[in-house]
């Protein structure tokens, strides 16, 4: 009964794109072409160059393909589908979430489940054109392609967390627009999306380390590449670990703080 | 002179309205600003890794994010709510404008202050006056007149196009998805000397959606590169009046739009 409920509430996102056909020929017609200059600007950048900031051409492209395919795990349109925190918040009827057998925590990831796993297959299968056609290369070996797996899922957990925390702001700002915008900045910046994290100034890397935007993207993509060799997977993964750790626990917390704060309708 | 009254009116209550929220407010100014921060980053970076970026000196590309971040700011101060009109359109709101006796294209710029266009200005003005001190051209009148004609008409070519994905969105409310992907686009592609892409893909960022027009041909043109910026001197050289003429179509596509525009109730 509750693995139904469950696949219930996953669905939701996947079947409400399903039934949106121009937003689907979108998403495909956008991915298509974003990997397209993406790979070109890389490929031009790359033409009168040879290693930079140790990385090769096929490393960079790679890598900023990859990118573009892995911003589509969580680039679906959830305003569309009227059943984000901030639009509850705003009409009222986050209480609802509240009175359902199901707790708010659980109904969260569960929608946060079934749309990554929507942008999941939407990833997968421009990973496998682009392996096709040779806009990416293959990873080195079975061993890196098994720790980039277990760093990409990790850094999405990741990503999942602070979405979830800028989701709660809501609870007690009312408004979370700004602080989206500037998370989905800094996510962009500081996990290496507009440009890998390698080629900034060494200070700016460090300074990335503290955050958790880096883990998100950059270490994944920089295990896939060989940007980090195997040998020094070990302490990145660690370190996702961790965030994933610190996150849950904050959010955990805060949830409690949330629930505090909603009052039925009449008070 | 009404008009022009009511919209001053409209405009002073929609920045009270937005002062409601206080820390909203503020990081929607530092949401402007660190958007375009992000584009210079992106261009620095790139400079300094990648010199001579198809040919171009740093201080003739930084003119294309200067030019593009300025017009762009102007466009989401002045015109951009044309942007994500999808949700108004989607909830019935444009249909309260049909029935009020004010234009409906200026209700719908009327309907909210852009705060974030505060942050954005910022950023581009100091980035353009970055940009022109370190420029080594000779800033004639006649250079600077183009400079100022460049700004306003890719202010104009932006909400050209965000006007006619507006006009789709008439009819098709996830049209709005569309627009978001041309601010992507935009942000992503309109900064940096379009000459380092494939001829084919430079093609289709002229022809297909002609974003090299908003800042990329003016600064070619400006800095010298307008004969090797991949299209016909001539066409380079006019894009500040594209810009004007490509708004004028949209306004007019517009305007079609929404004399075929049925709501809820036909």
């Amino acid at each position: 009964m509750a693995v139904l409920s469950a696949w219930r509430a996953a669905r939701v996102t996947p079947l409400g794109e399903l039934h949106t056909p121009p937003r689907m020929t979108a998403a495909l017609l956008r991915l298509a072409v974003q990997v397209v200059l993406v790979a070109s600007l890389w490929h031009g950048l790359y033409a009168h160059t040879g290693t930079t900031a140790g990385l090769t051409r096929d490393q960079a492209v790679t890598y900023a393909v990859l990118a573009v395919l892995a911003s589509r795990l969580r680039a679906l349109d959830q305003y569309a589908g009227r059943d984000t925190v901030i639009q509850h918040m705003h009409f009222g009827t986050i209480v609802y979430w509240y009175l359902r057998p199901l707790s708010p925590q659980r109904y969260y990831a569960l929608r946060a489940l079934g749309e990554q796993l929507y942008g999941l297959a939407w990833a997968l299968a421009g990973y496998v054109v682009c392996l096709w056609s040779g806009a990416v290369k293959p990873p080195g070996s079975a061993a890196v392609a098994g720790v980039f797996a277990l760093s990409l899922l990790l850094g999405q957990w990741i990503l999942y967390y602070v979405m979830l925390a800028i989701d709660q702001l809501c609870f007690f700002t009312l408004r979370n627009n700004a602080a989206m915008l500037i998370l989905i900045f800094a996510q962009n910046l500081l996990s290496g999306v507009y440009a890998p994290l390698w080629y900034f100034p060494d200070w700016f890397v460090t300074m990335s380390g503290f955050l958790p935007f880096q883990a998100t993207l950059s270490v994944p993509l920089s295990l896939y590449v060989g940007r980090i060799p195997l040998s020094d997977a070990g302490p990145a993964l660690l370190v996702q670990a961790v965030w994933v750790t610190v996150l849950a626990l904050f959010t955990r917390l805060v949830w409690r703080l949330a629930a505090r704060r909603v009052i039925s309708q009449g008070g | 002179m009404k008009n022009v009254r009511l919209a001053w009116r409209i405009t002073r209550l929609n920045f009270r309205a937005q002062l409601e929220y206080r820390s909203e407010f503020l990081m929607m100014v530092a949401i402007g600003a660190v958007w375009q921060v992000s584009v210079i980053v992106f261009a620095t970076v790139l400079l300094t890794r990648f010199s001579g970026m198809g040919g171009w000196d740093s201080s003739d590309v930084l003119l294309i994010p200067a030019t593009r971040m300025l017009a762009h700011g102007l466009f989401v101060l002045f015109l951009g709510r044309m942007h994500g009109i999808g949700y108004f359109i989607q909830e019935g709101k444009i249909d309260i404008c049909l029935v009020r006796p004010m234009p409906v294209h200026l209700q719908v710029q009327l309907r909210m202050f852009p705060t974030n266009a505060i942050g954005d200005l910022t950023v581009a003005v100091g980035l353009m006056a970055g940009a022109l001190s370190r420029s080594e051209l000779d800033w004639t009148a006649g250079r600077t007149s183009y400079l100022i004609a460049a700004v306003i008409g890719g202010m104009l070519l932006e909400a050209a196009l965000f006007t006619a994905v507006a006009s789709a969105a008439l009819r098709f409310p996830a049209a709005d998805y569309w627009g978001r992907w041309l601010e992507e686009l935009l942000g992503t592609f309109g900064s940096y000397p379009l000459n380092v892409l494939p001829k084919a893909v430079g093609g289709f960022l002229t022809y297909g959606l002609p974003l090299a027009f908003v800042a990329y041909f003016p600064a070619a043109v400006l800095t010298g590169h307008g004969h090797s910026a991949g299209v016909p001197y001539w066409l380079a050289a006019v894009s500040p009046l594209l810009g004007v003429l490509a708004y004028l179509g949209s306004r007019l596509l517009w305007r079609w739009s929404l004399k075929h525009y049925t709501g809820v109730n036909g």
